[in-house]
This record gives C-alpha cells, sequence and structure tokens, in this order.
C-alpha cells in the first residue's frame, strides 16, 4: 500500500484526470472517529466489468504502456481498507464518470499516517489537465477549500515557480488555521 | 503564518510581477517534469517535489516551470524526473529524492552541468510516440 493517506488519495485523484475528467471533487473529511474521502469527477468512467478487473493489480488496460501487466492504483485503496476495516464504494458509469467514496477508522493501527496534505494539495493543483479541481478539507467543525480555476485567475500559470511558491504557501497557511487547537 | 485570503494571494501575486517585468525577461525557462504515477508517488516524487520548489526558491532561482506528468515507463528508477534547460540536452533522471533534486538545481540548472550518476536517458520505448 502507499505510505500515506496523502499519496493514496494524490493518486486516485489522478486516475481522474487520466480519465480526462473536466470537473474533479476531492473531498477529505477527518473526525476523531472517520476519515471520509470522496472523489467525483465526469471523466470517462468504466463498465462494471472493467471495475471489477480494475481491483486486480495484475491487470492494466495496457492504452498507455502496452506490455504492462501491472496497475496498483485501486489495489492499493482496496488492501488498505480490506487490511484496516475501511470501507469502499466506486461507483462509475461508462461516459458519465466515477465517484469513489471511502471511509477509513483513523485509530486502526495498521492505517498509514495521513501524510503531508500541503504537497499533495499542491501537486494535484498543478497537474497538467485543463478542467478544474476543488479540494475541500474538514477537521472537525473547521474546513477550507480552493478551486483550481480561481487560483489560475488569480495567480496565472500555476507551473511557474513563482505561482507554485505562492500555492504553497497560500494551502499550507489554510492547512495551519486547520490544525490549530 | 497567520491564514491567507485570497485577496492577499492576490496582491503577493502583483507583487511578484512587478518584480518580474523588472527583470529581463526574454529567456526560455527551464522546465522540470515529475513523474507522479503510481510507482513515483510510491518512491517519494512528492518529496522530490518539495526539495525542487524548496532549493529553486532559496537560490532565488525564477524562469522555471515544474509540471507532472504520470509514469514515464521506468518504474525502476523512480522518482525519475526529466529536465530541459535551453541550449542543454533533455535527460532524465532517476532514483531522484530530496537530495538529488537539489543536486539537480545547483549543478544542472544553475551549474549547467549534467548530474551523470543519475541520468536515465529517455522514457520507456513503449510511451515515446
Amino acid at each position: 500500500m502507499h505510505a500515506t493517506i496523502c499519496d493514496l488519495i494524490t493518486d486516485l485523484v489522478q486516475n481522474s484526470i487520466e480519465a480526462q475528467a473536466t470537473e474533479i471533487s476531492l473531498n477529505v473529511e477527518e473526525t476523531k472517529t472517520n476519515l471520509n474521502i470522496a472523489i467525483v469527477d465526469n471523466g470517462k468512467g468504466m463498465s462494471a466489468s472493467t471495475l471489477k478487473k480494475a481491483k486486480d493489480p495484475f491487470w492494466s488496460d495496457g492504452i498507455k504502456h502496452k506490455h504492462r501487466k501491472v496497475g496498483l492504483g485501486l489495489p492499493f485503496l482496496f488492501q488498505t481498507a480490506e487490511m484496516t476495516g475501511g470501507n469502499v464504494a466506486i461507483e462509475s458509469e461508462e461516459g458519465n464518470g466515477t465517484t469513489a467514496t471511502i471511509t477509513f477508522d483513523p485509530a486502526h493501527v495498521d492505517l498509514p499516517v495521513f501524510g503531508n496534505f500541503t504537497t499533495a494539495a499542491v501537486t494535484l493543483m498543478t497537474y497538467g489537465f485543463d478542467g478544474n479541481l476543488e479540494i475541500r478539507h474538514c477537521l472537525d467543525e473547521k474546513e477550507y477549500s480552493i478551486e483550481k480555476q480561481e487560483l489560475i485567475e488569480i495567480l496565472g500559470d500555476l507551473n511557474d515557480l513563482e505561482s507554485l511558491i505562492l500555492l504553497k504557501e497560500y494551502i499550507s497557511s489554510n492547512e495551519e488555521e486547520l490544525r490549530k487547537t | 503564518m497567520a491564514k491567507m485570503t485570497l485577496e492577499e494571494l492576490r496582491n503577493l501575486r502583483d507583487a511578484k510581477k512587478k518584480e518580474m517585468t523588472q527583470r529581463d525577461g526574454n529567456e526560455k525557462s527551464a522546465q522540470i517534469i515529475i513523474g507522479m504515477g503510481t510507482c513515483g508517488i510510491a518512491a517519494g516524487a512528492k518529496g522530490a517535489f518539495d526539495a525542487f520548489l524548496d532549493e529553486l526558491d532559496s537560490r532565488n532561482v525564477t524562469d522555471t516551470k515544474i509540471t507532472q506528468t504520470g509514469c514515464m515507463g521506468l518504474c525502476f528508477s523512480e522518482p525519475t524526473v526529466e529536465v530541459d534547460v535551453p541550449g542543454m540536452p533533455r535527460v532524465i533522471y532517476g532514483n531522484v529524492d530530496a537530495k538529488v533534486a537539489r543536486r539537480i538545481v545547483t549543478e544542472h540548472i544553475i551549474g549547467k552541468a549534467l548530474v551523470s550518476d543519475h541520468i536515465f536517458d529517455k522514457p520507456a520505448a513503449d510511451i515515446i510516440k
């Protein structure tokens, strides 16, 4: 499995990007008893049989890498859920997008550490795709959200070093506020 | 740091823009492309990403773009990073942890010399179109 929950989240949102989604929303809610993650995209979606195969680590659609026989993104998610008593629901429809709803038990001893959300959010916001990405992060009663198109409007090209540094400062200040007791 | 508002972010951006237009903006910028597939993420590409950002910022390098891509087909040498500096050969570096990322900034991007012990040439044959 991935070393941190944030690595897992990055990987899953990237699936949405690679599924040619133009609207993606990532919602992460942390409470004392639950860690809820929801990823909704309007990408190309999967048929029921593809989704079933995607859970197999020794299956890949072979489109991007012709000779590849493994695909570990979704299997990592199911492995993590299985090992920690978590719950994963993926609903997908070909041509209409995919919704992944994940619940983990933050107290489970085998659950990977949460990881660095700031870096995860910065990398996802600046991953090259033309659509919009909305990220919402809640911790108990507090929350903040950011939207890719709004950030582009303010910062210009997000991949410029200057924009990246400001974006990181911005997200990190929001994260600090969230963690402040 | 106190929580930054969108308005403050906009003001900071405007201040930086002014600073930038005072510099000579004709030079083509360097580009860093970080592989962020499942393999890259698992091998610590985000650590490399943070190190690039931090090292470039602390050395006041400005005319650089950092983008990301999926797996480059070199999963055994992740994290992989492609570096394109104008006037230099385009290279792919493998096993780029935070330390190597900082070396790429100082030796390749600033010093204009390749970091020879991490060069992996080009993406795997099956993904070059």
